[in-house]
């Protein structure tokens, strides 16, 4: 005689979901044109590199794209936007009530839609990081003291951390609101862009998680008086006193926001008919 | 199976009350459905969605309770025992419909062989077989429909709830669903199907449980509802020789309200009061061999007139 099968319980709900959501998002098409994306933007910053060495430290160059083009623009969007779409996407074509029917708990279900959108912006993060690294790296001559692996180290740890409490909140928007992106959008824009970048003196920025990031990646390359000024322009006198518990912080966020959108998630009724 | 069980209902209404806001939606409703189909009757918007929301789990009641199996329907227990078919079309599109139901079976706890093996299983059974690894962007409605027809019933459920599941399928498909829903209790399912389809509706339920601004207003079979209105006329098709000099006959009776001739030779239409008894006088007439009546055919004894009656 067989026994009747049993529902998974939350982790292999979560590790199910995480599964399926990272197969359906997945494609072929889609990795070629992140990877052709990618490679691109390795051959622009080739490009820049060999025009810009003459007069900079390709270290400081990577240090400043690192910094404004990935950590404040593509990894704070595209974050946001896998977190949104991971929870809300069903729910918005409706088809979350072929899940919400099953005999699981929702918090597997979304901590396997966070883990699988952490994992996919966390690769873009970790790509887009990378690729200008290894484009300016093969002009060693431009670099003063030699290729900064540690700088690399720094910023993929930062941004990776990054990316997971940005898709943790993206988690949280996509449970609690009607039009995640809109708010996603604010919220990068508004919180992180602005201020994120305030001086040291506004308590608010650490709010943020581009403060923790920024202090991580300041604490990680140890930069002079010029990079710090490109890095945080509105702070000209960080002392490393202030860089404080930056893991900390960013842990302490995403575990935060990832419980209320766990909340919210378990209670909500999400009701198609009402949305309409 | 337990003997018991059998008797025992699947889903049980207990005074139910739901609000959206300040919009009532379901108004102390009570009913039970057990391994048998049940049809769920009401025009738009008279909270037919709502009600299988509730039964499904996917919202809980302002007040009362709604019971599967047993069981609280939030519940996860509750939720094994039920299969849901909603009334919109949306599906994944980039997956298969095969690749979708095993997913979906997953989550009841089948391992990857075994799920993927029933979900081809059911879906084969509902006609898909050739269609199992196409992606489901490809499929026409009424594939589609299957697909959402096999997620439901796929774990094996007790009770499995049809949201207008004939809506955009072509006559074929329709009779053919209605084959599948009427032998679903036979394998111990029981059925809460609505439609706004009445007359195809009325081929495939048991009972009925017709609902009218949020509340419940009737239940039970077609033939018994037509009973609880025996005030509403009925027009009964008669086919006899002599039409004429029946009709005049006819309209001796107390309970005939009018007679019609038709275009068709040896064709009226009698509508009555009290059918019962009009019928008894038919027959006494026939008896006596005054008039040959060929046939005779009850016209609105079916579920449309008895809910139009009841709607006003």
């Amino acid at each position: 005689m067989t026994s009747a099968p049993q529902p998974p319980g939350v982790l292999g709900t979560a590790w199910l979901t995480a599964a399926q959501t990272l197969q359906a998002v997945v494609r072929v098409r889609r990795v070629v044109t992140l990877l052709l994306l990618v490679l691109g933007y390795a051959a622009v910053t080739f490009l820049l590199g060999n025009r810009a060495k003459e007069g900079m430290d390709l270290r400081v160059l990577y240090c400043t794209l690192a910094w404004w083009l990935v950590g404040t623009a593509i990894l704070p969007f595209a974050s946001m936007y896998f977190g949104v779409q991971a929870v809300h996407g069903d729910i918005e074509d409706r088809t979350s009530c072929y899940l919400f029917v099953r005999p699981i708990d929702r918090t597997g279900l979304l901590l396997g839609k966070w883990a699988a959108a952490a994992v996919l912006a966390v690769v873009t993060t970790c790509l887009t990081t990378a690729a200008p690294f290894f484009a300016l790296a093969a002009q060693p001559g431009g670099w003063g003291d030699g290729v900064d692996m540690a700088a690399l180290r720094t910023f993929v740890l930062a941004f990776a951390l990054g990316a997971v409490a940005y898709v943790s909140v993206a988690v949280l928007f996509g449970a609690l609101f009607r039009r995640p992106l809109v708010w996603s959008a604010l919220f990068v824009v508004g919180l992180q862009m602005v201020t994120g970048n305030l001086p040291v003196s506004a308590g608010l920025r650490r709010l943020t998680i581009t403060d923790p990031m920024r202090r991580l990646v300041l604490d990680g390359i140890e930069p002079d008086q010029r990079l710090t000024q490109l890095l945080w322009p509105a702070e000209r006198r960080i002392g490393f006193d202030q860089i404080g518990q930056p893991v900390c912080d960013l842990l302490v966020l995403t575990c935060v926001t990832l419980l209320l959108a766990i909340w919210r998630y378990r209670r909500a009724e999400y009701d198609s008919r009402a949305r309409d | 199976m337990r003997p018991d069980d059998a008797l025992a209902p699947v889903l049980a209404f207990e005074r139910v009350t739901r609000w959206y806001g300040h919009v009532v939606a379901l108004m102390d409703v009570s009913f039970e459905v057990g391994r048998e189909v049940v049809g769920l009757v009401g025009q738009n918007g008279v909270g037919k969605s709502t009600l299988m929301k509730l039964a499904a789990g996917l919202l809980r009641p302002s007040q009362g309770q709604v019971r599967v199996c047993g069981r609280d329907a939030t519940t996860r227990a509750a939720r094994s025992e039920v299969g849901y078919c909603p009334d919109f079309e949306a599906l994944p599109e980039g997956c298969s419909g095969a690749h979708y139901v095993t997913n979906l079976l997953r989550y009841h706890g089948h391992g990857a062989r075994s799920a993927a093996e029933r979900a081809r299983a059911v879906l084969q059974e509902l006609g898909l077989g050739q269609h199992l690894d196409r992606s489901i962007g490809e499929y026409s409605k009424g594939m589609r429909q299957r697909v959402r027809l096999a997620q439901a019933l796929a774990h094996e459920p007790r009770f499995v709830l049809l949201d207008e599941p004939m809506t955009g399928l072509d006559p074929v498909a329709r009779s053919e669903l209605a084959v599948t829903i009427r032998a679903l209790p036979a394998r111990g399912i029981g059925v809460l199907v609505s439609s706004h389809v009445l007359h195809e509706l009325e081929s495939v339920v048991d009972r009925v449980v017709l609902v009218h601004q949020g509340r419940l207003l009737a239940s039970g079979r077609i033939g018994e509802l037509r009973r609880l209105v025996p005030e509403l006329p009925q027009r009964v098709r008669l086919v006899a020789a002599r039409q004429r000099e029946l009709a005049a006959c006819l309209l001796q009776l107390p309970q005939v309200v009018a007679v019609n001739l038709t275009d068709r030779d040896q064709e009226l239409q009698v509508t009555v009061q009290q059918p019962r008894e009009f019928l008894r006088e038919l027959t006494r007439l026939g008896a006596s061999g005054s008039f040959v009546i060929e046939a005779v055919q009850m016209m609105d004894d079916n579920l449309a007139s008895v809910f139009g009656h009841l709607v006003g």
